[in-house]
């Protein structure tokens, strides 16, 4: 019991860094970001392919963390000077592309069948290993938690916010709002990689398949649902999901007509209808601002 | 020959691309966001088509039901949601449409199962036209696909209610003024919409196989071909859909066929940079 507490705790912690990620960059400075599987896969391959070939797992997720950030550096300069939903959609592809490429180059990724027996967070077995695990996550996270903190709340912070509320404002200021976004973008998609490092680390093995875009469509509906534009909202939306998550896995023990491919469809259903009801009825999501919508 | 056959595949997917293409920029120009939707519909427009398929066996009930039931669909998403939505940003919009997506996909994966159905069509002699072959089930999608562009092209540029989009299109503000009600002009598009994309799902079901997943395949390229093509720009999608189709396939002797999704990422991304505005488009729409 206690390991599959520590389980839980491990996976919502790398999933709170993808929200935070998101929180930063949509939240903050109102990029659309639909590709953070895309920024999470990098992480994730970088950091188990060097730890394979022997490099120690701080530097390699220190690495993943670099790849990550410059990979997003190209996206942000074709598409960050356009419409907001034009850099939705380039991001949307970037992360099936990314997939696509993990399937078919299999001298690197070695294609659908992965990565495995990728060297884990910390070495040892039993509840005391998860235990700390779990700590190692708490650490990456609260440290992550801190940095967004001290970004939002710097000169760097203002513009960001503004560059949101007010594109041409920021403008006639003399600011360039697409260097800022594009700066926003890396940061935010090095987070990505870090998230997708830990999560490869701790797994322990990877597939493409663990990197669809429902994944990035989890993140939104964590980030939506916590509320939007908050540190506080990207964790406690991301609690809520896990529990939904690990709770449909229990109705599927619990209702055994409904097979695990059926689940799959439901699972699916309930994020679109998440997405549908709070962008109606609570777009400023559990934490928000009550006073504006 | 075999770049021949590979042309007239590409043409094929092109005008399913095209046709997808088109119902996004209508979308994007009138209602002002990218609908993430239209991908699902089209898989809808599939099963519904392949529905009527096995009841009737005739390819005219076939496609008439798969309009009209995806139509219903796409108004039923407008009256429900988007309505709700009208004056928030784009990226609400854009979001609920994902949702919308995703309970589609949801639906039909627990109603029909994740497993790939095929239109089961009797295979014919191919006809033989200028040393090419052309097999008529082909020909007959091509053909239906052409008339359901006409048909489209028709109601925006001769009818009252296209002139109304096209104001909308151009100033929703001047529009509202002079009169048009915005809510008929909405309804209106949805049904178009709902139908470009179903006549795209059964083209697509015919050409490969039914599953939940197809149609979200096809967006990207989708996307792409109406960026290309302009934004706005009917005429743009149609035609940047033919292009990204043949380019498409002529593509896979080189760089394979997994990779075949990736040529519209990257004409998407070149176009972006070097002219967001596309062929048709005007370069303000894009800022």
């Amino acid at each position: 019991m206690d390991a599959y507490l520590a389980a839980i705790v491990s996976v919502t912690l790398i999933h709170v860094l993808l929200a935070l990620g998101l929180t930063l960059q949509y939240g903050f400075t109102g990029l659309i970001n639909f590709g953070m599987v895309g920024f999470f896969a990098i992480g994730a391959y970088t950091s188990a392919l060097l730890a394979l070939h022997g490099v120690p797992v701080v530097l390699s997720v220190t690495a993943a963390a670099v790849v990550a950030g410059v990979s997003a550096w190209p996206i942000g300069l074709a598409s960050l000077r356009l419409r907001d939903d034009y850099f939705a959609i380039v991001t949307l592809g970037f992360a099936e592309i990314v997939r696509l490429a993990l399937t078919s180059e299999k001298w690197l990724t070695n294609g659908v069948q992965g990565l495995s027996r990728i060297p884990p967070i910390y070495e040892g077995t039993g509840t005391a290993a998860a235990f700390i695990i779990v700590a190692i996550l708490l650490a990456v996270t609260a440290a992550a938690i801190f940095l967004i903190h001290r970004v939002a709340y710097s000169p760097f912070g203002r513009i960001i916010a503004a560059i949101r509320d007010n594109e041409e404002a920021v403008q006639a200021i003399g600011k360039d709002p697409a260097r800022f976004k594009i700066q926003v973008l890396i940061v935010g998609s090095a987070l990505a990689g870090v998230a997708g490092a830990l999560s490869a680390h701790y797994v322990t093995y990877i597939v493409p398949e663990q990197f669809m875009a429902l994944t990035t469509f989890y993140v939104w509906v964590a980030v939506i649902m916590g509320g939007v534009g908050r540190v506080s909202g990207a964790v406690v939306g991301t609690a809520i999901l896990m529990f939904f998550l690990e709770g449909s896995r229990f109705l599927g023990d619990f209702l055994p007509w409904i097979s695990s491919v059926h689940m799959a469809s439901i699972r699916i259903g309930v994020v679109g209808l998440a997405l549908v009801l709070f962008t109606i009825y609570r777009p400023q999501g559990l934490m928000g601002d009550f006073t504006k919508r | 020959m075999t770049y021949l056959a590979l042309v007239q595949n590409g043409i094929a997917q092109g005008l399913i691309i095209g046709l997808a293409a088109l119902s996004m920029t209508l979308v994007f120009a009138i209602a002002r966001f990218p609908n993430a939707a239209a991908g699902d519909m089209l898989t809808f427009g599939g099963y519904a088509g392949l529905f009527a398929f096995n009841a009737t066996g005739s390819l005219l009930a076939t496609g008439l039901f798969a309009i009209i039931a995806t139509a219903l669909l796409s108004l039923a998403m407008y009256y429900a949601v988007f309505r709700r939505l009208a004056g928030r940003s784009s990226v609400s919009l854009l979001v609920a449409s994902i949702g919308i997506g995703f309970m589609i996909r949801a639906v039909l994966g627990v109603s029909f199962g994740h497993g790939q159905l095929v239109f089961e069509i009797e295979l014919t002699r191919p006809y033989i036209i200028g040393g090419i072959r052309v097999s008529p089930l082909d020909l007959k999608l091509a053909l239906s696909a052409l008339a359901t562009l006409a048909a489209a092209f028709g109601i925006l540029y001769m009818s009252s209610i296209g002139r109304q989009m096209r104001a909308v299109a151009d100033n929703s503000d001047l529009a509202r003024v002079s009169g048009i009600r915005s809510e008929r002009v909405m309804a209106a598009l949805w049904l178009l919409v709902g139908a470009l994309t179903a006549v795209a799902g059964v083209m697509l079901g015919m050409a490969t196989i039914v599953a939940p997943e197809v149609g979200w395949e096809i967006l990207l390229p989708a996307f792409a071909a109406a960026i290309f093509g302009g934004i706005g720009s009917p005429i743009g999608a149609v035609a940047a859909g033919l292009i990204l189709g043949v380019t498409q396939e002529l593509s896979t002797p080189f760089v394979g066929f997994t990779y075949k999704i990736a040529v519209s990422f990257v004409v998407l991304c070149t176009v972006l940079v070097m002219r967001p505005r596309g062929l048709f488009g005007k370069a303000e729409a894009v800022r």
